[in-house]
């Protein structure tokens, strides 16, 4: 294999592929890249058995040809030589499995390990294709992803939940994520071939790798899936990743539908004013108390070891007055999604689930479990 | 005398006593037994895998250490008698020796079972004098167990540890402030407590072969070689050990493990014996009033080579079920291996008390 790139192109096709690569690996060859050479293009392909990414970009092939290589030393190479140089990388077989890379006046000798050791995710028989604007797949991403459990007993809540279904009688695709505290919910309407698909978690490793890679993609992204594997193709990147293997809970049992007490208040506002008494809390979970009355909510934090703080702000409220308590992050995360200028919660009681909705914006929908206060 | 409560006392010295039983497995062991008294005794497994706990002055003349392996031991010496170890009986007499320690201070530190420093300071006891206070506790200890101990008496806690072995069995040993800088400067450097094999092999590297060698060494010197702790042998080279005697020490884990006579092999087995380990660490939680978050898994394969994983959950664990699935998730589908498991542990950290105020709870949602 013999190849020539210029080192902007290495590096950016490098720094969107290394992160998959976990830092510290049992096993070896998982800590390589797949570099390919052939049809005047590299592509570079790195896994961590649940993931893979490839990434093509064109280059001058001299001679066709692959290896495997440290993705991490690889990475840190490339962006530590000068802008602008061209990178010559060489691998022949009978040369004691070392890769020559080769740029200006550095020279590096590379250990390698065979290209047929290489893990690949197969990616074959994924029977249901569609295709998603990329701004459609970053917002579903963005209104979703912080409800992502992280609690690892409950896997089957580590990824978001993507299916088929209808809202209010028009067929959507719909993608949920809950830690069992909060849940969050985004749709848009059912893109053409996707009716049939199962419903799949996607796990939180992917969701921000294909995020990360579709922050600057303007184009259509085409997802194909399995049972137990999803595909995600656009630009020059192919990402393949298993699906979490559980079954999502039935979530659409804690949208409350009667909750009827409507409190509207300007989102920023709001967060800033939760973030600033919140600040006395030295609990691990700061609890806010929101007393509200007419027309304006009493935030309040109590604490023991720090004393307590009260702000006041005005909202539009014309029910009985109530109060709840909320924890202070998790009403950070919904109102930061909040695009509108109106924050609507729409309540019950103290003690259950509270709906929460973006003025301007129907698709969005978030469940808020308060804390006992 | 007036009673002194200050940390020093007069001079400006603290007063520390190390008490040490003496072999005190075996030693109880041929207390409530007669016909052991005079004899070889380990106490531990006589099993093929077992390992000598604690050995008697007759079983240690022939060689026999504690962490020996009972093969070992065996071969040491052909008479050696095995004991099962009965701690249920030595927590019982351990808990009559620190009464008694309580009778002459507060500040008790227990190294475990057997051992204490404490920090008589500021007790008024026998005029003050650390070293009647300390025969007055040998004497009460022998009177009231019946049996011996010796102890260690100096200005801090590494001397008195390091005289309580000067006079073994049932002696009393004593260095005083003027003479802790010489004691340590004779003291070999393998000597020292707290300098393990390794630690000692690096030393002698650095030319270091007792006490006056290390007082040689710059602090600067010590700090490169040695990191944080540079700074800990530094004093202790110079006879001073400013650790002081903390009667708290707050337990950072509970946990189990078990050597197994014939390795496991099918994951059943292992199911099995995790679920055995596991009931017991939550039983230890439980009397201890604590849980914990984090779950550490422990293996050992018959060649030695060992793993261990650890799972960290937001909120402690709150089942011995819930216990028992993650260990098992953590050991995988298949824990064995082609090689099998000589050796299982399970262990909780991260410990809350349970009894600890709990933050206003987050409601789940009913999912």
């Amino acid at each position: 294999m013999q190849l020539i790139i210029e080192r902007g192109a290495l590096l950016r096709t490098l720094g969107h592929i290394h992160s998959v690569v976990e830092r510290r690996n049992t096993i070896p060859i998982l800590s390589n890249v797949l570099i390919e050479a052939r049809d005047g293009q590299l592509h570079l392909t790195a896994t961590d058995l649940d993931l893979a990414i490839v990434e093509s970009v064109p280059c001058n092939v001299m001679q066709a040809g692959s290896t495997t290589a440290s993705a991490h030393t690889l990475f840190d190479i490339v962006r530590k030589l000068a802008d602008g140089t061209d990178v010559e990388l060489t691998y022949k077989s009978d040369e004691g499995g070392r890769m020559t890379l080769a740029a200006g006046r550095s020279r590096f000798q590379l250990q390698c390990l065979p290209r047929e050791d290489f893990p690949v995710i197969a990616d074959a028989g994924l029977p249901h294709r569609f295709t998603l604007a990329a701004d459609k797949l970053r917002k579903l991403v963005d209104k979703t992803r912080f409800a992502i459990s992280t609690e690892e007993t409950r896997y089957y809540l580590n990824g978001i939940y993507v299916h088929a279904t209808e809202s209010g009688g028009a067929p959507v695709l719909r993608g949920v994520a809950t830690d069992g505290h909060r849940l969050a919910r985004f749709e848009v309407p059912l893109p053409a071939g996707a009716s049939e698909m199962p419903g799949a978690i996607v796990p939180r490793k992917t969701v921000n790798e294909v995020r990360k890679l579709i922050d600057e993609t303007e184009g259509e992204v085409e997802i194909s899936l399995s049972d137990t594997k999803i595909r995600f193709a656009f630009d020059d990147v192919v990402l393949t990743s298993k699906l979490i293997d559980g079954s999502f809970p039935d979530y659409s049992r804690v949208i409350p539908v009667a909750n009827d007490k409507v409190l509207e208040v300007d989102p920023r506002l709001f967060a800033a004013a939760v973030d600033r008494v919140s600040t006395i809390s030295t609990d691990k979970t700061r609890a806010v108390k929101l007393t509200i009355d007419q027309d304006r909510i009493t935030l309040s934090v109590t604490s023991p070891d720090n004393g307590s703080a009260v702000e006041e702000v005005a909202a539009s409220y014309r029910a009985s007055p109530m109060e709840i308590g909320f924890n202070a992050k998790y009403l950070l995360d919904i109102t930061q999604q909040i695009d509108s200028d109106v924050a609507r919660f729409v309540l019950a009681d103290s003690l259950a689930p509270t709906l929460v909705r973006d003025e301007g914006d129907e698709a969005t929908l978030y469940v808020l479990m308060p804390m006992r206060v | 005398m007036a009673e002194d409560t200050s940390e020093t006392g007069p001079t400006g010295a603290r007063k520390i006593i190390h008490v040490d039983m003496d072999a005190f497995y075996a030693s109880v062991e041929q207390r409530d037994d007669p016909g052991l008294r005079g004899k070889p005794l380990a106490v531990g497994g006589a099993r093929a895998r077992g390992v000598v706990a604690a050995a008697s002055y007759e079983a240690r003349r022939f060689g026999v250490r504690s962490a020996m392996p009972s093969v070992t031991a065996q071969r040491k010496c052909p008479d050696l008698i095995f004991v099962r170890p009965r701690f249920d009986v030595y927590r019982a007499v351990s808990a009559q020796i620190r009464d008694i320690f309580a009778e002459f201070t507060a500040l008790i530190e227990p190294l475990s079972l057997d051992e204490a420093y404490l920090d008589v300071t500021g007790s008024g006891f026998g005029g003050g004098s650390a070293t009647r206070i300390a025969e007055a506790i040998r004497a009460r200890i022998r009177a009231e167990t019946g049996l011996t101990a010796s102890a260690g008496v100096s200005y801090n806690k590494f001397l008195a540890k390091m005289a309580s072995d000067q006079r073994k069995p049932d002696g009393l040993f004593v260095i005083r402030p003027a003479e802790g800088a010489d004691f340590v400067a004779a003291l070999p450097i393998g000597k020292f407590h707290g300098i393990g094999p390794a630690t000692a092999a690096r030393m002698q590297r650095l030319g270091v072969e007792t006490g006056a060698d290390l007082r040689g060494l710059d602090l600067e010197v010590l700090q490169r070689h040695f990191g944080k702790i540079g700074h800990y042998y530094y004093w202790l080279a110079r006879g001073r050990d400013d650790r002081p005697v903390s009667a708290e020490r707050v337990r950072k884990s509970v946990s189990a493990e078990t050597t197994y006579d014939t390795d496991l092999f099918t994951p059943e087995a292992v199911r099995a014996a995790l679920a055995e380990l596991a009931a017991k660490v939550w039983r230890h939680c439980a009397a201890a009033g604590v849980a914990g978050r984090t779950v550490t898994l422990k293996l050992r394969h018959p060649d030695f080579q060992q793993a261990t994983r650890s799972r960290t959950l937001a909120t402690p664990v709150d089942s011995l079920a819930t216990l028992i699935r993650i260990a098992e998730d953590l050991a995988g589908a298949e824990p064995a291996g082609p090689k099998g498991i000589r050796l299982l542990g399970v262990g909780l950290s991260s410990l809350v008390s349970a009894s600890d105020p709990a933050p206003p709870p987050q409601l789940p949602l009913p999912l």
